[in-house]
């Protein structure tokens, strides 16, 4: 997968390109308006990651220039302004998601993941991760052709640690993912547990093998043992 | 009491004490001239007789005068009588009747014989003429105090009137809204000066709570990038290798604080937005079917401590933003579940004019500053402006919304 990140702060960038690189990921960055529009000319991505305020240019205006060049990226606007106005006119310009500054890095990846996707989707829907089959369209988890039922949390949690495989996600990022960051946790976080229990035994049970471990408390990961 | 008021009070006592005063001093003036004339005449009339007495040495008779009666008395010679003026009555024969007359009487000399001259003329015309002055007077007094009243009442009404106008706008003055107050425009120095100074003191206050807002509001904003880096940091620094329990336990901690600073910060930017009327997408709302998403996006919430919920929903329709009633309903709900106890319960009543959520909870009553910004219970690790952004949400659309604690619940009301 190959994703262009958009984004002149640099410490930022440098946490962005480092947890999305691996995996056969390739990521290149775009500091300024001008370098942007560059890097489209030249080349094509699979996902392009905008950040709205640049030096040069406005990246709404990136936006309407990506969606000239008729190209296939998906486009995910990362923004620090949590604007109504600025996610309607992206989402309406063709971008396929609007992410707000600051977001956890996993919900990143997840949604980029999402993004492709839905971009590259051509007939089958389906996502595996070793033994574990998921149906996107039809929100189904098998494994061993064994369907499980999931509620609908456990399966968003689930896509959550195959698209964040290999990482450890923090319990914030995992409630905010679930619950969306609009809703006051009281950071309490200490009820996730029995969800992740729950998604784990759930998976055991039809013979899958356990995949999430606890994280030095703090979170939990999803890894290809 | 009202300045016109109490202006016009002393004004008309003023006004009438004088005019009382003048009217008493007329009267006076007018009786004491009038009385002064007659006295002439009768003077006029006592030379005349005097001349006659010379002249034909005998009384001239009675009858030779007109509307007078002249009256001699033969006077003994130990008789004395001062020459003097008085009041008595005058018998009119024509009209046959008594009326007031003015009397001189004096002494004339006939012949080494002394006689009682009484000269007695009416006083009627005299009198009605005083009558007729008191009487114009009166009048005059009385319109006087009338007309008083009534320019007291509509003239100083419409001079007033700016000023209450002007009034009436500082009262509606809110800060947060854009509304000029505008100046009324009116030939009174006083009330433009007031109607200035009012306008400039809102122009100042606005600007300065714009100031004070702005900076709030990119102090926010400014924040949002470091935070944003912090918390890529970290998600950046857990990847990084293994940590010992205890290291997990101090990077829970900062996610925990960057986690609170971030929805702190927020809050912050959405009460600027909410106030700025920045939010669009406004449309229909339907309550009954939100309500019930919600629910279930709270279900393994509520499920965790074991809340009943109990919901009574009829369907209600309203009109606002679709981001702003997420917002709101996330509050509400989220603070009926977070400040609940294990097995406690979660009420949400929905009718076409009010939604109501109640909950029981772990404390008694809450105090009646919970609406403000930052206030919240010892207990509550939120940011203490849930509630805050709740009220202003409420307060856009011109919804109420109020706080009961009834038979041990919590209970939420808003009404639309």
């Amino acid at each position: 997968m190959k994703i262009l990140i958009i984004e002149d702060e640099e410490s930022l960038r440098e946490s962005i390109v480092s947890y999305l690189k691996g995996e056969g990921n390739i990521c290149e960055v775009a500091t300024t308006y001008w370098n942007a529009i560059e890097k489209i000319n030249l080349y094509s991505y699979d996902c392009i990651l905008l950040d709205l305020m640049l030096p040069g240019g406005d990246g709404l205006n990136l936006l309407s220039e990506i969606k000239k060049r008729n190209k296939q990226e998906g486009v995910l606007i990362i923004s620090a302004k949590h604007s109504l106005d600025d996610k309607l006119n992206g989402l309406e310009m063709g971008a396929d998601d609007y992410l707000v500054k600051p977001f956890h890095l996993s919900e990143l990846k997840a949604r980029i993941m999402a993004v492709v996707r839905r971009k590259n989707f051509s007939g089958s829907n389906v996502m595996s991760f070793n033994e574990i089959n998921i149906d996107l369209q039809a929100m189904e988890v098998k494994v061993n052709e064994k369907p499980i039922n999931f509620t609908k949390k456990e399966y968003e949690l689930l896509l959550y640690f195959i698209s964040n495989q290999g990482k450890v996600i923090s319990k914030n990022a995992i409630a905010e993912h679930l619950w969306g960051d609009e809703i006051d946790m009281s950071d309490d976080f200490d009820f996730i547990y029995t969800h992740i229990k729950n998604l784990r035994k759930k998976l055991v049970e039809v013979g899958a093998r356990d995949y999430i471990k606890s994280m030095y408390g703090v979170g939990y990961k999803l890894e290809n043992t | 009491m009202k300045l016109a008021q109490r202006y016009n009070r002393a004004n008309l006592f003023t006004s009438f004490i004088i005019l009382m005063i003048t009217g008493v001093i007329y009267y006076i003036a007018i009786h004491f001239i009038l009385t002064g004339n007659l006295d002439k005449d009768l003077v006029i009339e006592e030379k005349e007789i005097q001349a006659y007495i010379k002249n034909y040495e005998r009384l001239p008779s009675s009858g030779d005068f007109l509307h007078q009666k002249v009256t001699y008395n033969k006077l003994g010679t130990a008789q004395k009588i001062e020459r003097s003026f008085f009041y008595d009555n005058f018998y009119n024969e024509e009209d046959n009747e008594n009326e007031p007359g003015r009397s001189l009487v004096t002494i004339v000399n006939l012949k080494a014989e002394k006689y009682q001259v009484t000269i007695s003329k009416s006083r009627v015309e005299a009198e009605d003429l005083v009558r007729l002055i008191f009487m114009i007077t009166l009048t005059v007094t009385v319109l006087l105090l009338i007309s008083l009243l009534l320019i007291n009442r509509f003239v100083l009404q419409r001079i007033w009137s700016p000023f209450y106008s002007t009034l009436n706008m500082m009262k509606a003055f809110n800060i947060t809204q854009k509304e000029e107050i505008k100046p009324s425009h009116t030939k009174i120095d006083e009330f433009n000066e007031l109607s200035d100074s009012a306008n400039a003191m809102a122009t100042r206050v606005r600007q300065d709570y714009k100031e004070l807002k702005s900076f709030t509001d990119n102090a926010s904003h400014e924040m949002m990038t470091p935070l944003a880096i912090v918390n890529s940091k970290l998600d950046s620094l857990l990847q990084t290798g293994s940590f010992s329990s205890s290291q997990g336990a101090i990077l829970e901690d900062i996610y925990h604080a960057i986690g609170r600073l971030i929805k702190l910060n927020q809050s912050l930017l959405l009460i600027a937005k909410i106030e700025n009327n920045l939010i669009p997408d406004i449309q229909d709302i339907d309550l009954h079917q939100l309500i019930n998403d919600k629910v279930v996006q709270f279900q393994e919430l509520l499920e965790k401590d074991s809340l009943k919920l109990d919901l009574q929903l009829s369907f209600s329709k309203i009109r606002m933003s679709k981001y702003l009633v997420d917002i709101l309903l996330n509050n509400l709900l989220a603070n009926a579940i977070w400040h609940n106890h294990k097995g406690g319960c979660v009420g949400i009543i929905l009718q076409p004019k009010y939604l109501q959520i109640t909950n029981t909870g772990k404390i008694g009553t809450l105090d009646s500053q919970l609406f403000e910004r930052f206030s919240k219970s010892s207990t509550s690790e939120g940011t203490g402006l849930g509630l805050a952004i709740s009220k202003q949400i409420c307060s856009l659309y011109g919804f109420s919304i109020s706080y009961n604690y009834l038979a041990e619940k919590h209970q939420f009301k808003i009404e639309f």
